[in-house]
């Protein structure tokens, strides 16, 4: 079950059409359609006052703030393998209309962002700014970006693919 | 009720936590495995130890969070390792990831989320959850 979960997830995020602009369940147990005015925060600054200009430029994670104080944690966005920074960091301390999914666990609260706009009259745009801006910095095609990105590569010829460097994985 | 039952399942954990809306943070000393946030709770695949390693180290370089899963299935998103603050691909949190290890820091609990704050990685005991015979590599 959880791998046809997986695999319906990753033929979502290769194939939705860029016309869409409501959420898609993913069939992740506890998902909810969810659409919210939030204000783009550093969570980091956020909670403990520390901060830093432009919400850390891309390093730090965002969280999308309610105007009832609700913080929540975006984690997921619409690029396969990927977060919520590169969306969401232009609109660091703006207003924003998000699109996606509320999913909450026993274990955590979290949201994945599928679209979102900048309020009040922004224009939509999904939630695939990762990828966008990893083919522009790497020069080559981002469907696929987890096999070909440099840092990637790096630590699994360090470490291996189990992470440890004395062991081969032999496929049973 | 979000609220309780979130307080519940952290009163289960053992853990004394400070209210949802924590103004403040409480000491933590936590013991766990570096996991990538995204693929253990949404449970859309295995998503623990040397299986899930090589996902663990693409999702932590894609941006997704990075958090402490303890023994008893809590999770601690990680929004800053000791002097270092940031925590979107951090290249220590990748080198890590997989990793078992015992932390020190502050801990807010704030709507459904433990962030955590790490001023001190007091022990890193390597990968200890070997379970790529019984896996394989997940997700592929």
């Amino acid at each position: 079950m959880k791998r046809l979960n997986f695999t319906f997830i990753l033929l979502g995020f290769l194939s939705i059409p860029l016309t869409a602009q409501a959420a898609d369940l993913w069939g992740i147990d506890g998902e909810e359609k969810a659409r919210v005015q939030a204000t783009v925060v550093d969570l980091l600054c956020e909670l403990t006052g520390q901060c830093a200009d432009n919400c850390g430029d891309g390093k730090r994670q965002l969280g999308l703030l309610q105007d009832d104080g609700t913080l929540l944690l975006p984690i997921k966005n619409n690029d396969i393998f990927a977060g919520t920074t590169a969306d969401l960091a232009p609109f660091c301390g703006k207003r924003i209309e998000a699109d996606g999914l509320l999913i909450k666990k026993d274990k955590i609260t979290m949201f994945a962002l599928q679209f979102k706009r900048e309020l009040p009259d922004g224009k939509w745009s999904r939630a695939n700014w990762f990828t966008r801006d990893w083919a522009k910095r790497n020069g080559m095609d981002a469907t696929r970006w987890f096999e070909n990105d440099p840092t990637i590569k790096a630590e699994l010829d360090r470490a291996g693919i189990l992470g440890l460097p004395a062991v081969t994985y032999v496929p049973q | 009720m979000k609220t309780l039952t979130f307080m519940a399942v952290l009163a289960v954990g053992g853990f004394l936590q400070p209210s949802a809306q924590a103004a403040g943070a409480e000491r933590v000393t936590i013991t766990g495995e570096l996991i990538d946030t995204w693929c253990y709770t949404s449970e859309i695949m295995y998503a623990l130890g040397t299986a899930h390693h090589k996902c663990a180290v693409w999702c932590a370089v894609g941006g997704i969070p990075v958090s402490i899963r303890t023994e008893d299935e809590q999770v601690y998103v990680i929004l800053k390792v000791e002097e270092d603050d940031t925590s979107v691909a951090n290249p220590r949190l990748v080198k890590i990831q997989t990793h078992e290890v015992t932390v020190n820091g502050d801990l807010y609990t704030r709507d459904g989320v433990n962030y955590l704050i790490v001023d001190q990685v007091a022990d890193d005991h390597g990968i200890v959850h070997i379970n790529h015979e019984d896996f394989g590599i997940q997700p592929f």
